[in-house]
């Protein structure tokens, strides 16, 4: 676990990463998108949520370091994927920060140890999720996220199926993403936290891979899943989706994409199927046997999606405004639940339970008051505590704004400042109990199985030796015998690359292509 | 009156809205007080005595007092006004015979084909033809649960002013066509028609359609890109009423 000490590079660091999320904050709330929902109060939830994150995710990442560190909880997400955490985790929190600062409830120089521990936690996370592309954010690589390594890229390559509209499995590919992209925003009470896209990755000439995780679809930590997600059979999907004559211009840390041309359905020409969790080794096919057999299997997932999707509106849309408000926080706050299994930490307590100190204030979170207090803090960039000197020229807009608050160098002479909000408070919710049934690769698990298994599993492409084999490292070395371990790893589940080592171009994958 | 360490501020003043200001400034207020009272030095205060004075109940009568010069608050999920109708103003969800009126909506008058213009929005993707269909709002949990039980006619063109992709998700895929008067073309909403491929037009200004109007919508036209929202260049695509058919 990182020590933090507050020195001056210290706080010019801390700095540093709070004004690179200030400016992607912006970035992606007043020019990507906003969210709205008549089912969902979606900006108070928000609120809700933030606060939450601030006066929790201290205490829990520390909970989860004790165990594993940020950095081999990339290495495991890397491996497996994980939900959008690159914005949402220091964001949500540091957005929690801000509106207590604009209350007068905190000063800029409170929680300081806790504000530089949660950022470098992230920045540690981060930089080893991005190893393959040696940046700390899409942002970073200009809206970019080539996370994954050549032999998981291979694989996902040779063993994605040719089709073109109109022809059974193209159709079946794209209702089932359709399907399941409308039951993700639902699960996630209207966000886009159940859908995670990485790449683009070059396929050839003319073509580009998009890997789309879809994640916690069926019974796992959300109550609401309980029952309607019994059907489901697994929890994560991977579609690796090849593209033709589309390029994928940005890909951007909320996972969301733009093309050029616009993406339509003509577009896709390839595609495979995975799941994966931090229980397998790595992405496992799925109904990837034959052409058919994909048809077959994502006709089945959209049958099944569709009918729990039904449920699960209807049970939603009955839902009081406090179980509504409850979930939507719980969705955004619990992104960082993701790094608890991982690390065999996870409490349903800790993270579906809204802490007293953030439920004070459930009764000023009106529709109105959150909107526009939400508007302020991530659009408008208008609260008191974001103003700035009339020289400043923000990025992005060139107003005298900074999105949040630095922390004042001063503390290093006068000392002012409090290190940290404390440890965990009691929590409350409005919410179902949540039943003892967690769906995983290794079927369904008690919590407390889950994480002795979690703490148990280390996927053999993490462990020593392999876990520092680089690409760098297989640039130099794929004619080795321990290269053609490490691809092994991945080709163990493939159709047409098992035992094909280390040393084939994406030409020769291609060329195993044609001939299937 | 204890200072907060806010309360000296060179650059900001006060929010932007006059709502946010009266809260922030009331929690601000309460914290002074508190503060003050307490006689603790703020290292003290913070994140130890302060939540025996900054309450749930301490919020709740913030928010009276606001209630209590009869205010009331704008809704934006149903649930809101359903429990508290005292505290939020009135919807207008469930107003009969409804329509649009956008002050801003383009209006021609009829063509030679006997189309009047009525509208425009941001279309999502390009389809090969424009699309006529009979035009039906959808704004309530109520009209999803109509449209689940008694179905969609097949040439049906949904109305809904919610880009989210939960009010309308068990009826989505039923409708030919969605017009959308929020949102843009990355909302939620948007993205789901385009998985779907039903053809969309996102932050819709109408004016005039009402339930069961024949309208022709221009989804042949150009679809409105990332780079047309960062330089402000407006692609409008159409909406027409037809003549009864």
């Amino acid at each position: 676990m990182s020590d933090i000490k507050l020195s001056y590079a210290q706080l010019l660091e801390t700095n540093n990463l709070i004004q690179q999320n200030a400016d992607e904050t912006y970035w992606l709330c007043a020019m990507r998108t906003v969210q709205e929902s008549k089912i969902f109060p979606v900006s108070a939830y928000i609120l809700f949520s933030y606060l939450n994150c601030f006066y929790r995710y201290p205490t829990l990442l520390r909970k989860i370091e004790a165990s594993m560190s940020a950095e081999e909880i990339g290495d495991r997400a890397r491996h497996s994927g994980i939900k959008i955490v690159a914005w949402t985790i220091p964001c949500f929190y540091l957005l929690g920060r801000e509106m207590l600062i604009n209350w007068g409830v905190i000063k800029p120089t409170d929680a300081v140890l806790d504000v530089a521990y949660v950022l470098d936690f992230w920045k540690r996370f981060q930089l080893s999720w991005h190893r393959n592309d040696g940046n700390i954010t899409n942002r970073q690589a200009d809206h970019r996220g080539q996370i994954f390594p050549e032999q998981k890229l291979q694989v996902f390559h040779a063993d994605a199926f040719e089709c073109r509209v109109g022809d059974p499995l193209h159709t079946a590919a794209q209702a089932f993403m359709a399907t399941i992209a409308q039951y993700g925003f639902l699960v996630s009470c209207e966000s886009r936290l159940t859908i995670h896209n990485h790449g683009p990755y070059k396929i050839g000439e003319k073509r580009e891979m998009l890997v789309r995780d879809f994640r916690e679809l069926a019974e796992y930590d959300y109550p609401w899943l309980d029952g309607v997600g019994q059907d489901i059979p697994y929890n994560n999907l991977t579609v690796a989706m090849i593209l033709e004559d589309c390029h994928i211009t940005l890909l951007d840390d909320w996972g969301s994409f733009d093309s050029e041309p616009e993406m339509k359905a003509e577009h896709m020409v390839a595609v495979g199927l995975y799941s994966a969790d931090n229980l397998s080794e790595g992405h496992i096919p799925v109904g990837m046997a034959s052409k058919d057999e994909l048809t077959r299997t994502f006709e089945d997932l959209t049958a099944r999606i569709r009918e729990a999707s039904n449920k699960l509106w209807t049970e939603m849309a009955g839902w009081t405004r406090d179980q509504q408000l409850d979930a939507g926080a719980l969705v955004y706050f619990g992104v960082g639940k993701e790094f608890a299994h991982i690390a065999g930490v996870y409490d349903k307590d800790d993270w579906l339970l809204i802490d007293e100190r953030a439920e004070r204030f459930r009764p000023l979170l009106n529709d109105e008051y959150g909107n526009l207090f939400l508007g302020e803090l991530v659009g408008y960039i208008s609260c008191p505590s974001q103003r700035m000197d009339e020289y400043t020229m923000m990025m992005h807009t060139g107003l005298p704004r900074r999105g949040l608050s630095y922390f004042p160098y001063s503390m290093l002479v006068d000392g002012e400042y409090t290190a940290a909000v404390g440890g965990m408070h009691p929590g409350v919710t409005n919410l179902p109990a949540k039943n003892d049934r967690y769906r995983t690769s290794r079927g369904v698990l008690t919590q407390a199985e889950y994480n002795r298994l979690s703490r148990e599993f280390v996927p053999k492409a993490c462990q020593e030796p392999y876990r520092f084999l680089c690409r760098d490292w297989v640039k130099y070395h794929y004619d080795t015998p321990l290269a053609d371990e490490l691809f092994g790893f991945e080709q163990s589940h493939s159709r047409l690359l098992q035992g094909k080592g280390a040393g084939l171009s994406r030409a020769d994958v291609e060329a195993l292509r044609g001939k299937e | 009156m204890s200072r907060l360490y806010v309360d000296t501020d060179k650059y900001g003043y006060q929010s932007e809205f006059p709502i946010v200001e009266a809260y922030n400034a009331a929690v601000k207020d309460l914290v002074r007080r508190s503060l003050a009272e307490s006689g603790l030095a703020w290292n003290d205060f913070v994140f130890g005595a302060e939540y025996a004075v900054i309450t749930k109940d301490a919020m709740t009568a913030i928010e009276s007092q606001l209630l209590d010069n009869g205010y009331r608050f704008e809704p934006s999920a149903m649930s809101s006004s359903r429990e508290r109708p005292e505290a939020y103003k009135d919807s207008g969800l469930y107003a009969e015979n409804f329509s649009f009126e956008h002050p801003q909506a383009p209006a021609a008058p009829a063509d030679d084909a006997g189309r009047t213009l009525q509208g425009a929005g941001d279309n999502v993707v390009t389809h090969k033809r424009n699309l006529v269909g009979i035009a039906r709002y959808v704004r309530t949990i109520d009209k999803v649960l109509e449209c689940l039980t008694q179905g969609v006619p097949a040439d049906t063109i949904m109305i809904v002013d919610d880009s989210g992709g939960t009010l309308t998700a068990p009826v989505l895929e039923k409708f030919a066509g969605v017009l959308c008067a929020g949102g843009t073309t990355r909302s939620h909403l948007a993205i789901l028609t385009r998985e779907y491929n039903i053809p969309c037009l996102m932050n819709v200004r109408l004016a005039g359609i009402k339930d069961g109007d024949r309208i022709e919508i221009e989804f042949s036209a150009r679809a409105k890109i990332a780079e047309d929202y960062e330089t402000g260049r407006d692609v409008s695509a159409r909406v027409w009423r037809l003549p009864a058919a």
